[in-house]
């Protein structure tokens, strides 16, 4: 007896909660007043009904369950914030504490992917297909176009290995992680498959380290540029034997390993006096490096700007909020001013003298009078001398010319007191 | 009746607290009063990337650009040069130390070794961390001396602490934390205490004496700086952050509480460009390496 009081009044409280969720009308709307009224002005919105994909509460003529037929502090007459609105029935479209989301979904972008009325398209999408992805994703759009060497799931459609909202535990939106994605296809215990791999069991190690999921110009969908060991298949030159208990563990640790082959390097590196840290640490050459293959050359792990910028944050962000734009670091060529490896420069910078460096692409003579040089002392300090830096910060200020203070009057005063 | 002299109790002791709390947040402020160009022969610094101090006034400068220590006296508060100590086994230094022998420590940045000197200056070999476990390699970054002359040698290669004797053989070592970016720099305390700087992710880590485990002392600082890259303490238990990038100085309570940021980037004096390593000696007068200003600067803490 008592369960049934207890399940009644539960029954009662979800009906009550549901209510107050979606209220049946707000407005208290005269019959039609929801939409069919609304087209006795709209008329040209008749077209959009035509169209084979509608919006559920347009299927049911319900304009007020997403505009305000009187007034709102939103464009459109919308009942919430555009980038809100949505999800007020369609909560659950990204996991909460999702792995990796799409832009467009968190910031609430939904009009970017999907006609909030109708369209020709399944899901209200705008566009059909891939076309709608490569709207946005241009360079991977053309890239996949040009590829030499094609993935056919690509081609079938993004979606085949993307969730186009979020990934509740994968990153890259993948709806499964890689190798599980790739050996849903390709089936690992084929003997060209092993024979291929030089015997390692890479059903259990990462596909994309060196192959590229889009397609490529390279066979085997291999990235563009490829590390000669994993061409030639020597992977052994760099793991253990295939037959180890543990056959992808690299033969020594950190740089050490990459100094077999790359000495010459490595030995130049040491004999300077500034070294980037990063290259002796836990993670060796990898810490900027991919050891198989890449997209990007010299096997960075990704474009210079995001490597650097992942340990140099602030460096990049100072750029970004700068007035004025340093072209290297808006290029993301870090490398046109630093020394990636070592120097005997200060900041590693890949010439001792600042002068030299910077006019190594501005034109002194015609960029500015103010006398600089070993000799012209810097009148703030006496141990420095007058160089660009004085009065310039390379990678950016919030003021004109990348100069570190307000007004140029402020800049001058600094040392011209009189 | 009873009520309100409950109330009035009650609300002194909600003063008391609150006052007792505004004593606790002690501000400290950085004072510069002398900034160090160069030696008696008037031969300026070049890029000096190490300062250390000892309890005799002495500050010996890292002079990294110029291949070359410096040593001076504080005497009446003024800087008086000493001696110089340049040797072919130290062609880079850019970390400086002293241990209650008074003995000279130098790391050279170029050959990634400890060097060690007498007080007097004289080479007396390299700190070999004979004796560590794997890996055999071992790559200092930064290395202090705690008060028992224990050397500890921050390993970035292996990714531990190494514990030295004071004769430079293996005690023990400390992995780094999990889940640590770039580990730039330790210090240790009078209490062998031990604290490191994460400086991509501007959190310092702490291992109390035998804990033998790093753990965060504090949250990222991430919003406030841009690349902490040195790390030293003041006798309080203060823990001194030198943000390179930013040109300017952190102060983190020994609870890991942040109790404020000093000084600003600039040329002038009392202003810094890349600061290098920090030193705190027992008057609280603190020391700079104001890498790209030439210089060494000293600061009095002002409470």
């Amino acid at each position: 007896m008592r369960y049934r009081v207890f399940s009644g009044i539960f029954f009662l409280l979800v009906l009550l909660s549901a209510a107050a969720a979606y209220p049946a009308d707000v407005h208290r709307l005269k019959p039609g007043a929801k939409g069919k009224i609304c087209a006795n002005c709209h008329v040209d919105f008749q077209e959009k009904l035509k169209r084979p994909f509608l919006h559920t509460p347009v299927k049911q003529g319900d304009c007020s369950g997403c505009h305000n037929p009187h007034t709102s502090s939103h464009g459109k007459l919308l009942e919430a914030d555009p980038s809100r609105i949505c999800l007020r029935c369609h909560e659950g479209i990204a996991p909460e504490k999702a792995k990796s989301t799409h832009k467009v979904v968190v910031d609430g972008k939904c009009t970017s992917c999907h006609d909030p009325h109708s369209a020709d398209n399944k899901w209200n999408l705008l566009k059909e297909g891939n076309d709608l992805c490569f709207g946005c994703h241009k360079d991977l759009g053309q890239a996949v176009k040009k590829a030499r060497f094609r993935h056919s799931p690509v081609e079938k459609g993004c979606l085949n290995c993307h969730d186009p909202h979020a990934s509740g535990k994968f990153a890259h939106l993948l709806k499964t992680d890689v190798p599980a994605l790739c050996t849903n296809c390709h089936k690992a215990d084929k003997p060209a498959f092993t024979r291929q791999h030089s015997g390692y069991p890479v059903a259990n190690a990462r596909c994309t380290s060196c192959h590229n999921p889009h397609g490529s110009e390279k066979a085997a969908i291999m990235y563009a540029n490829v590390h000669r060991p994993v061409l030639s298949k020597m992977c052994n030159q760099c793991h253990e034997s295939p037959s180890s208990p543990t056959p992808f563990r690299v033969i020594k640790p950190g740089y050490e390993l990459c100094r077999g082959c790359h000495s010459k390097m490595v030995n130049e590196t040491f004999g300077k006096n500034q070294l980037h840290w990063a290259l002796v640490g836990k993670n060796g050459c990898l810490a900027c490096h991919t050891p198989h293959a890449s997209s990007e050359a010299a096997l960075l792990k990704g474009p210079m700007i995001t490597v650097c910028g992942a340990c140099h944050a602030d460096t990049i962000k100072r750029q970004e909020t700068s007035l004025a734009k340093h072209e290297p670091v808006t290029k993301g060529e870090c490398n046109v001013c630093h020394s990636p490896h070592a120097s005997d420069a200060s900041l590693l910078m890949m010439n001792p003298s600042v002068i030299d460096l910077c006019g190594s692409c501005h034109n002194w003579g015609k960029h500015s009078s103010h006398p600089v040089g070993e000799k012209i002392r810097d009148m703030r300090n006496r141990n420095l001398s007058v160089n660009c830096l004085s009065c310039h910060r390379s990678h950016g200020t919030p003021y004109k010319k990348m100069v570190p203070f307000t007004t140029s009057t402020d800049l001058c005063v600094q040392c011209h007191k009189q | 009746m009873r009520n309100s002299r409950v109330k009035i109790i009650v609300s002194i002791a909600a003063m008391l607290l609150l006052a007792k709390e505004s004593i606790g947040a002690e501000v400290l402020k950085l004072r510069h009063f002398q900034s160090v160009y160069a030696d008696d022969k008037d031969a300026g610094f070049t890029a000096p990337e190490g300062v250390g101090c000892d309890e005799k006034g002495h500050i010996l400068v890292a002079d990294s650009g110029n291949g070359r220590l410096v040593q001076f006296t504080l005497i009446n508060g003024k800087a008086m040069p000493d001696k110089e100590i340049r040797v072919p086994e130290l062609s880079f230094p850019v970390r400086v130390q002293t241990n209650s022998k008074g003995e000279i420590f130098a790391l050279d940045g170029r050959q990634k070794r400890v060097v060690r000197f007498s007080p007097a200056g004289e080479y007396l070999g390299r700190v070999d961390a004979a004796d560590s476990p794997p890996p055999s390699t071992v790559i200092p970054r930064s290395f202090d001396i705690g008060k028992d002359d224990s050397i500890y040698l921050l390993d970035v290669f292996g990714g531990r602490v190494l514990v030295l004797t004071p004769g430079g053989k293996f005690a023990s070592k400390i992995d780094f934390p999990d889940g640590y970016e770039v580990i730039s720099d330790l210090a240790v305390d009078g209490k062998g205490t031990i604290f490191l700087i994460d400086s991509v992710k501007a959190l310092v880590y702490v291992a109390a004496k035998g804990s033998g485990k790093f753990s965060p002392l504090t949250e990222s600082m991430r919003d406030r700086m841009k690349f902490p890259a040195t790390i030293t303490t003041d006798g309080h238990g203060n823990i001194y952050l030198a943000d390179k990038n930013g040109g300017d100085i952190y102060i983190v309570g020994p609870d890991g509480s942040f109790k404020g940021e000093q000084l600003t980037m600039g040329w002038k004096e009392g202003q810094l460009r890349y600061p290098c390593q920090l030193c705190i000696n027992d008057k609280g007068e603190v020391f700079v390496a104001d890498k790209e200003n030439n210089r060494i600067q000293i600061f009095s803490t002002v409470r």
